[in-house]
């Protein structure tokens, strides 16, 4: 089973870089999601793994040797496409046995007219016919098989496509957005039956996803890219807990942190441009920069009681939680004639508090839980190191 | 509610397609109605403008001394081996164009719009001088190896808009389910746009059914003669009566009228999208 | 291709179109771009049938004959009266028939149909169907103007009618192709904006100008250069018809091309001929691009 390595792979199509330097290590076994913005290189870094897609300049390695040039059926990989991609003349059946029947073919069973009578000869081989059948059953396609896609739902398709994927046992599974048509509950469904294939089946796991909440629930380790290149390589809880930069912040997580602007002055904190605040740690030693912190560190408070006077600009009640976009109280918040709320700070409580748009409130935090960030190029600025 | 001068343009336009159906239809009508009359009506009496029915077993025996059987069989030979010969050339050509950026392809779309404007006749003395060397001249197969020629592009045109319409991702998953691109071609773009080779091949078939002029020129023995060169042998011979001759021409025109009838908007689309894209 | 791994990939890769691409190419040179060039090489040579792999280089003798011969103006002249006149009229009748037929009516399918079948007819049947209408004894155009008291015409063999006679057929070929054509592009003007042009008060042949004629005059273009070529290249029923006479009045550069070649063998000759029809059309493709060309700027403005 082929760990895989890349080592500054570049993509660009003429002028436009695609992937920058790309370098990183795909382990055996792992759940490995590429998550990212589209338009951000993630699918071309999954099609240049299934020998899809040419590489500029760089390496990939399997298992220590180059496979720049690999044919794509020389890495045994299975590849699951968005649109899955299936054969659509063909019957479930045929679509699962095909790649077992293309395994199967001799060179001349490709000659016209031989590789009809080819392909309906292996057909009902004894052990194609059993392996497609039995795949069939794991993924309860049974009933289907004699249907043809275009007469499938969404979510049985979906499961033709995996079927098609699993039957041939291969070491190394793409998957590039195999969610994204479906509607929002079947997709749920889909995301914790595909966890589950992959505890089952052991192999490896390439997912590419621009839906944050598909990578946390799904990932064992999580590749942010954003415009070709890696902003972060972590597991979900590091990359949610400790985001390497603004990017990542804010592309993880939703509501996503709260980011504000803020500026040190004689070792006093302030947010926002005006709004002073006592911390209760160190400040970095920097002059401006960004404050971060997650929606559910902070805390709602009545008018007055909490470090940061807020008015409440948004209330979106989720049952259980209640996620509360508020309006920080600067001094000048009144000269803002927007329409629109920009900017917001969200907090995230539990339960359904009883507060109106328009209503005084007070936020508060604990020092442990701001991140800080360049204030130019969005890097985390650790106090430790400085 | 129709004020009069709706009416009056209404009255117009029906007019209009009336005028319009008398002058597209009558030829076909007269051919219909002249191969149904005897020969003694034809030149003397005044021909009767309606079809004789009752004339038709006369028409049959008239047609039984025409060698008409023959020559339809070697039109459908001609046009047969054209049409597979063309199928053939022309989806591995529209395949590359549909799916490969190539050095030369530029080049390929000028040659293949080239065949389009270069009139046939241009390279009749050539080919001539050609099958004579290789002991192609009077064969149908060095005819249809000639009229292959300017039926290919067309069904490479065909062909290849229909295979632009299919997906990408179809084709990649049956590479890496290790199907080699031959048979990408073979088993999986070709049976998904079915509809459209079957236009190309009406379109191919009947360029060779109506050729002519490689026919009249390449073939000099009347037993390889196709229906057309054997049909304008009745010009200006009196011997055959015209309602033999005229049934004969029904006989040949009517597959191309209803294979043309059926696929008309396949048919335009091919002959354009050459000069569209080329 | 092979399973080792060892072949480099992009150099095969990049070779793999030309597996698929070679075959045509080749067939198309073999039997259309070398005997095309044998033929524009052998204008410069003085080629008999008698001998047609071995002629002497001449230079531009034959053109200069040509210049000097008044039976190539003849036949110039007829090719672009010919040509010229089946564009105009076969264009005018394609776009009436297809603005008559646009709108749905009872009957729509078997009219359609009808007007399609001199498309449909092959060229060598339509020639023979003709040439009976313009018998000069029995044909029925001659036994209508005889009812009418205006007499027989020779409508093949005078120098007066032929032509006219023949475009005639040809109009009833090339039109309904026209038709078609300029009814597909009908049928995909927006109805919307025909209502919107309604709704801003233009009346029926404003509107026609001002949305439908821009929408399908392209498609008109393209049946125009269609239409303009295949009367170049057209010979079936030309040749059938009148042959090219009566004196030349009907011979094209195509028909006066077989002509001198299989009746007057002389190769070098006609393959000046030929010269002549092929830059015809390729003018006539090159003024289409580039109209076409003009268009898309003006449309990506």
């Amino acid at each position: 089973m082929p760990a895989l390595t890349f080592k500054n792979v570049s993509k660009t199509f003429g002028d436009n870089t695609v992937i920058d330097a790309f370098s990183a290590d795909i382990h055996d076994g792992e759940f490995l999601v590429l998550l990212g913005p589209s338009g951000c290189g993630k699918s071309t870094l999954l099609r240049m793994i299934a020998g899809l897609s040419d590489i500029t300049s760089g390496d990939l390695l399997f298992d220590g040797s180059v496979a720049n040039d690999w044919e794509p059926k020389q890495r045994g990989v299975a590849f699951v496409f968005q649109t899955y991609a299936l054969y659509p003349h063909m019957t479930v059946r045929e679509n699962i046995a095909f790649p077992l029947i293309m395994d199967a073919f001799r060179k001349w069973y490709h000659l016209p007219i031989v590789n009809i009578v080819a392909r309906h000869r292996l057909m009902k081989r004894a052990d194609i016919a059993e392996r497609t059948l039995s795949i069939a059953r794991q993924l309860e396609l049974e009933p289907l098989l004699d249907r043809r896609p275009a007469s499938l739902s969404g979510g049985q398709r979906q499961r033709v496509a995996l079927a098609r994927a699993l039957v041939r046992n291969p070491a190394l599974y793409l998957l590039d957005e195999p969610l994204s048509n479906l509607d929002a509950k079947l997709r749920t469904q889909m995301r914790s039956e595909i966890s589950a294939l992959h505890h089952k089946v052991g192999k490896t796991f390439v997912y590419v996803t621009h839906d944050q909440v598909e990578a946390m629930t799904m990932a064992t380790r999580i590749i942010v890219m954003n415009k070709g290149i890696v902003q972060q390589v972590d597991t979900p809880d590091e990359i949610y807990d400790h985001p390497a930069n603004t990017f990542v912040a804010r592309f993880v997580g939703s509501p996503p942190m709260n980011l504000i602007p803020a500026s040190v002055r004689n070792n006093a904190l302030q947010l926002s441009g005006r709004l002073a605040v006592e911390h209760a740690a160190p400040l970095p030693p920097r002059r401006e920069l960004t404050f971060g912190v997650r929606p559910e560190k902070l805390t709602l408070h009545p008018a007055g009681e909490g470090r940061l006077p807020a008015q409440v600009a948004v209330v979106e009640r989720l049952g259980a939680e209640t996620v509360i976009g508020c309006r920080l109280m600067t001094g000048e918040e009144n000269k803002d004639q927007r329409l629109l709320e920009h900017d917001l700070v969200f907090v995230r409580v539990s339960g359904n508090p009883k507060i109106k748009i328009g209503e005084l409130c007070s936020l508060d935090y604990q020092a442990d839980d701001v991140l800080w960030f360049d204030i130019d190029n969005g890097d985390r600025i650790f106090l430790d190191q400085e | 509610m129709m004020t009069p001068r709706k009416l009056a343009m209404k009255a117009l336009r029906y007019t209009l397609i009336g005028v319009l159906v008398v002058l597209a239809g009558f030829p076909v009508y007269w051919m219909a109605a002249t191969a149904l009359n005897v020969n003694s009506q034809l030149y003397g009496t005044g021909q009767v403008a309606w079809p004789q029915l009752q004339h038709l077993p006369d028409l049959v025996t008239e047609l039984g001394n025409v060698p008409i059987g023959r020559w339809l069989f070697n039109t459908l030979l001609i046009a047969s081996g054209g049409t597979i010969l063309s199928l053939t050339l022309g989806a591995l050509a529209g395949y590359a164009l549909s799916r490969f950026k190539f050095h030369g392809r530029g080049l390929v779309g000028f040659l293949l719009f080239m065949t389009q404007v270069v009139p046939e006749a241009l390279i009749l003395v050539p080919l001539y001088a050609m099958f004579i060397t290789f002991g192609l001249l009077n064969s149908l197969t060095g005819l249809i190896l000639a009229n292959v020629g300017f039926s290919l592009p067309v069904a490479c045109f065909v062909l290849k808009g229909a295979m632009d319409a299919v997906p990408y991702e179809i084709e990649e998953s049956a590479i890496i389910d290790n199907c080699p691109r031959f048979s990408v071609l073979t088993m999986i773009i070709l049976p998904l746009i079915m509809p459209s080779i079957a236009a190309a091949a009406v379109v191919a078939f009947f360029a060779g059914w109506n050729e002519f002029l490689f026919a009249s020129t390449f073939l000099m023995d009347n037993s390889l003669w196709p229906a057309s060169v054997g049909l304008a042998s009745f010009v200006g011979q009196y011997e055959t009566p015209m309602s033999a001759v005229l049934g004969a021409a029904l006989v040949f025109s009517l597959p191309a009228i209803v294979f043309f009838l059926l696929i008309q908007r396949k048919i335009v689309a091919g002959l354009t999208a050459g000069a569209v894209k080329g | 291709m092979s399973a080792n791994g060892l072949k480099n990939r992009s150099g095969l890769v990049k070779l793999l179109p030309y597996a698929f691409i070679l075959p045509p190419m080749i067939y198309l040179v073999v039997f259309m771009f070398w005997p095309l060039s044998r033929q524009m090489y052998m204008s410069l040579t003085n080629t008999r049938i008698v001998n047609p792999n071995r002629g002497r280089f001449i230079g531009l003798g034959n053109y200069e004959r040509l210049i000097e011969d008044p039976a190539f103006y003849v036949s110039l002249k007829a090719t672009l009266v010919y040509t010229v006149l089946t564009v105009l009229i076969g264009i005018a009748l394609g776009v009436v028939a297809a603005l008559a037929i646009d709108r749905p009516f009872k009957g729509r399918a078997v009219v359609r149909a009808i007007l399609l079948f001199g498309w449909a007819v092959p060229g060598v049947a339509a020639s023979l169907i003709w040439l009976w209408m313009y018998n000069e004894r029995s044909g029925v155009f001659n036994r209508m103007t005889e009812l009418l008291g205006i007499g027989r015409f020779s409508w093949l063999t005078s120098t007066d009618y032929a032509l006219g006679s023949v475009l005639a057929v040809t109009v009833w070929q090339v039109a309904p192709f026209v038709m078609l054509v300029v009814l597909a592009a009908l049928q995909s003007v927006p109805q919307e904006v025909r209502e919107a042009a309604r709704i801003d008060g233009a009346d029926g042949i404003s509107t026609f100008r001002a949305v439908t004629l821009p929408h399908i005059r392209p498609s008109i273009q393209l049946a125009a250069l269609l239409v303009a070529v295949w009367s170049i290249r057209r010979f079936d029923i030309i040749y059938l018809l009148t042959g090219g006479g009566p004196l030349g009045s009907t011979s094209t550069l195509v028909v006066k091309l077989r002509q001198t070649a299989f009746e007057g063998h002389e190769l070098g000759m006609a393959s000046a001929y030929g010269a002549v029809g092929l830059a015809l059309a390729l003018m006539v493709a090159a003024v289409h691009y580039t109209v076409e060309q003009r268009r898309m700027k003006r449309m990506s403005r």
